[in-house]
């Protein structure tokens, strides 16, 4: 009846109103197509929205439908000069079907589409904007369906909001992903990983991420049921996204709708997003000791742990009996299983250290060097180990002796499990190398973590292994004697070399205070070592007052002093680092040098002294009128670790020069005063 | 001490990779399931010849467009007739609503014309997740090498009725062709499209 009387309506007045299309209804869907709009304005876009209602359980397609499904898909009969846009997709959900996933809708779909009108049109005539739509909606069972939509509606000299659209239409509109752009106070990077890509986020300070999701926009990229892992990062996170299980092409650009609030938000905070994948740039040096250095370190510390004065005794009975295989086949297979026992347990223990910082990266803790804290903490294990190693005090044995004698029925267990024997027997004298490693692996990335690791088993089978291998080598073994004490002792001093060293970061990180706080809680340190060290330090009152004395030295040197933390120096000739000095510097037509440094980053520090402090080289920046910002890393700084994503680089040192009209310029990492010229006036 | 082995193999086989999924290049995973008579099939029965795989479920309309127009029965036997083993696997689990049982499974393939050389129940869905297969249609082609050479859609008409999947591209005759001539398949994965595997 009020179509009727809309019609006549439409026959008699000039204020026409638009006809409602009946929807279509199909066995799971109702169909029909809502204009915004009461009229077509000549010139000027009209936004209809394509609603399926959809019977509960079932659901309909996102443009990406996951692992299996169709996108809805609309093909219009427009008169002649209109013109319709894409489908307009609001936020899909994550379906699962088993062990699969499609993303689409359930309960309502709605599709946005604008439509062009042309600029000559007739007023007063009816348009009839008409569509075919297709789509896929499936519970477990999947049924293709189709309808023929349309929607009439006068064209006038203005236009009224529709009360029927309005719903459908801003509804759709609130689950729409903003445009491109939209998050350019954030910065986006994406770093290709051994099983994806890290989705880096950093957004701006004090914004936290509680969750997010990402709907990539084509298949074959990222595996659609794949949990997709949000890691607190510095200065931010990392949505770790698996790489498909049948890839379809390259993945190079994390393209698609990335969602910030939980599922099911009626208004989600949702984002396009288009992020090209950037090779390698999840590793992050963090201490500031290049990968190889550590690895040849780690390489050269697991050869000397052979020369330890309780693993070379116990090894070198084992080393004859390389002597004793008249088979040489039978010799070298032992080598191997010896060193894939050593192997296995340094990997164990890797693991395990992984696997903890993990859990406490979860719990928010962090490990890295700008954290004073846990400089203080590294500062004190190192000087503990370095009193272990001049022999102050020795760790007990983590083996009873009986099972250090025993010896496998099986020979080829046996070997292996000399291997494994052969780093715990050594505990006592490895401990200091192994601690070195934990500290340094809780401060690197994971593979690099497990690389250390690995060169300090390989360094420590290889003796062995190259003697099984060539038994006639077995002359030029050094016999055990005294000398392997004083070599023990003598390493102690690099040691406490990192000591100071770690003592002058915390300096410059908490001040004066705190390195006193830190050579207090060592005193203490050494006075529980050199009870340990006692005879009869094996007595419950002895080892209660260890106990205690090393809680309070962890207590001393960990004390929390952030607060008291002075302003880092900023000198004469260099500005410190903000956002704003950087962007009022580049404005100003001139080039600008940024240091990205830190103290506890010896590259840099190297660089420093040898480059940039240096005259002449100030004088090449004074002549040319270069601007000069140091971002000085070595306490946290989200807005310096955001400048560093945007350039691609996710630690220190890093050297940039922002020259008029060019797009930024990164010089490598070990400067010299040549190239910084040569960037200077190419 | 025989704990200790234990422990360490077992914190070995923690870190050590899961089984991976099919991968186009790869070797393809071998596999034995029942076929229609419940006598056990193995892919490398087949070492030496081409083989295709063919993820089906008569339940599902997109299969049923693809038999319907007779598109697949007729590549099924074009292909036979180049000594190409066509193995047709329906993943559907009983509890799924959709499950076959061998004999309709008979009766329908011989209503649609369709010769596939063997036809598998995978009622448990292992070869189904050994291979990824996530859609009806999703093929699969192995070269003599047992390499797989080809994994994803039929064809490139994703949406079409039975006219336009006669002028479709059908992925599966190209990489044939290709891999048949000693050429390397120019298209090797595509994006399956249809209804999900029933798991």
């Amino acid at each position: 009846m009020s179509r009727v009387l809309v019609l006549v309506a439409l026959a008699l007045c000039t204020a026409l109103a638009p006809v409602a299309a009946t929807p279509v209804r199909t066995p799971h869907v109702e169909a029909e197509l809502i204009a915004e709009r009461t009229a077509v304005v000549p010139g000027e876009p009209l936004t209809v929205v394509l609603r399926l209602a959809i019977i509960p359980g079932w659901h309909t397609y996102w443009r990406n439908p996951g692992d299996s499904g169709e996108p809805t898909r609309l093909e219009w009969r427009l008169p002649a000069g209109f013109r319709a846009g894409e489908i307009e997709w609001p936020v899909p959900e994550r379906l699962p079907a088993g062990p699969l996933m499609n993303f689409g809708y359930k309960g309502e779909a709605l599709h946005l589409v604008r439509i062009d009108a042309p600029t000559e049109l007739e007023i007063g005539t009816p348009v009839t904007l008409a569509a075919k739509a297709w789509w896929l909606v499936c519970e477990v069972k999947c049924l293709p369906e189709d309808a023929e939509l349309s929607i009439t509606l006068p064209v006038a000299a203005r236009s009224d909001a529709d009360p029927r659209g309005a719903g459908p239409i801003a509804a759709a509109r609130a689950r729409l992903p903003a445009p491109a752009g939209t998050l350019n106070d954030w910065t986006l990077t994406a770093g290709a990983a051994p099983d994806g890509v890290a989705l880096r986020l950093l957004p701006p300070s004090g914004v936290a991420v509680p969750e997010a999701r990402f709907f990539p926009f084509e298949q074959g990229k990222i595996e659609p049921a794949a949990s997709q892992r949000l890691v607190v990062v510095e200065g931010g996170y990392d949505l770790k996204l698996a790489r498909a299980a049948q890839p379809v092409g390259a993945f190079e650009r994390v393209a698609g709708v990335l969602v910030l609030s939980p599922p099911g938000d009626p208004a989600p905070r949702a984002f396009t997003i288009d992020v090209p994948v950037v090779a390698g740039t999840s590793a992050a040096p963090a201490a500031g000791l290049g990968v190889f250095a550590a690895l040849v370190a780690a390489f050269v510390g697991g050869l000397i742990l052979n020369l330890m004065p309780c693993v070379l005794p116990v090894l070198a009975i084992k080393v004859l009996g390389f002597a004793h295989h008249a088979d040489r086949r039978a010799g070298r297979r032992h080598g191997l299983l010896y060193a894939a026992g050593v192997l296995a347990s340094f990997w164990t223990l890797a693991g395990v250290l992984l696997a903890l910082r993990a859990a406490g990266a979860g719990l928010g803790w962090g490990f890295q060097l700008q954290s004073p804290v846990a400089v203080a903490a590294l500062a004190l294990l190192f000087f503990a180990l370095a009193l272990n190693l001049s022999g102050v005090f020795e760790f007990g044995n983590l083996l009873p002796a009986r099972l250090a004698a025993w010896s496998a029925r099986k020979p080829a267990l046996d070997w292996f499990l000399t291997g494994v024997l052969a780093v715990l027997i050594a505990a006592p004298c490895t401990a200091p190398f192994m601690g070195a490693a934990l500290g340094f692996a809780l401060t690197a990335d994971t593979v690099t973590a497990l690389g250390v690791f690995t060169a300090l088993g390989v360094g420590m089978a290889l003796p062995y292994l190259a003697l099984a291998w060539f038994p006639a080598w077995l002359v030029h073994v050094p016999k055990p004697g005294p000398w392997m004490v004083r070599l023990k002792q003598a390493l102690a001093f690099p040691l406490y070399a990192t000591v100071v060293w770690l003592a002058w970061v915390l300096g410059r990180q908490a001040g004066l205070d705190a390195v006193v706080w830190l050579l207090a809680a060592a005193v203490i340190a050494a006075i529980a070592a050199w009870l340990a060290g006692l005879p009869g330090s094996r007595g419950p009152l002895a080892r209660g007052a260890i106990a205690l004395l090393v809680v309070a030295a962890i207590a001393i040197a960990a004390f929390p002093r952030d607060a008291t933390a002075p302003p880092l120096a900023a000198d004469g000739v260099w500005q410190p680092y903000s956002t704003q000095t950087l962007a009022a510097f580049t404005a100003s037509g001139k080039p600008v040098f940024v240091d990205f440094t830190a103290d506890w980053c010896v590259t840099c520090q190297v660089n420093k002294k040898l480059v940039l402090a240096r005259g002449e080289m100030l004088n090449a920046f004074r002549v040319r009128g270069v601007q000069l910002v140091r971002a000085d890393w070595t306490r946290r700084d989200p807005e310096i670790a955001q400048a560093l994503a945007r350039i691609g680089r996710s630690g220190v040192p890093a050297y940039v020069l922002y020259k008029p009209g060019r797009a930024p310029l990164v010089l490598p990492e070990i400067l010299t005063r040549e190239r910084v010229i040569e960037a200077l006036d190419g | 001490m025989r704990k200790l082995a234990l422990v360490l193999a077992t914190a070995i086989a923690v870190v050590a990779p899961p089984a991976i999924a099919a991968t186009v290049g790869q070797p393809a995973p071998d596999f034995s399931a029942p076929d229609l008579s419940g006598k056990p099939v193995k892919l490398s029965d087949f070492r030496g010849k081409f083989v295709v795989l063919e993820w089906t479920n008569p339940e599902c309309p997109y299969v049923r467009r693809h038999y319907d127009s007779g598109n697949m029965p007729s590549l099924q036997k074009e292909v036979a007739a180049k000594d190409v083993v066509w193995v047709a696997v329906n993943s559907s689990s009983p509890s799924s609503g959709e499950f076959t049982t061998p004999e309709n499974m008979a009766k329908w393939l011989a209503a649609k014309g369709a010769a596939p050389k063997a036809t598998l129940i995978d009622q448990d869905g292992k070869v189904g997740r050994l291979y990824g297969a996530r859609t009806t249609p999703h093929m699969y082609v192995i070269d003599p090498q047992g390499k797989l050479v080809y994994a994803g859609a039929i064809d490139d008409k994703r949406w079409g009725n039975a006219a336009e999947t006669k002028s479709a591209k059908n992925h599966v005759r190209a990489a044939l062709g290709e891999a048949m001539a000693g050429k390397p398949v120019s298209v090797s994965a595509t994006s399956p499209y249809g209804c999900s595997v029933k798991y």
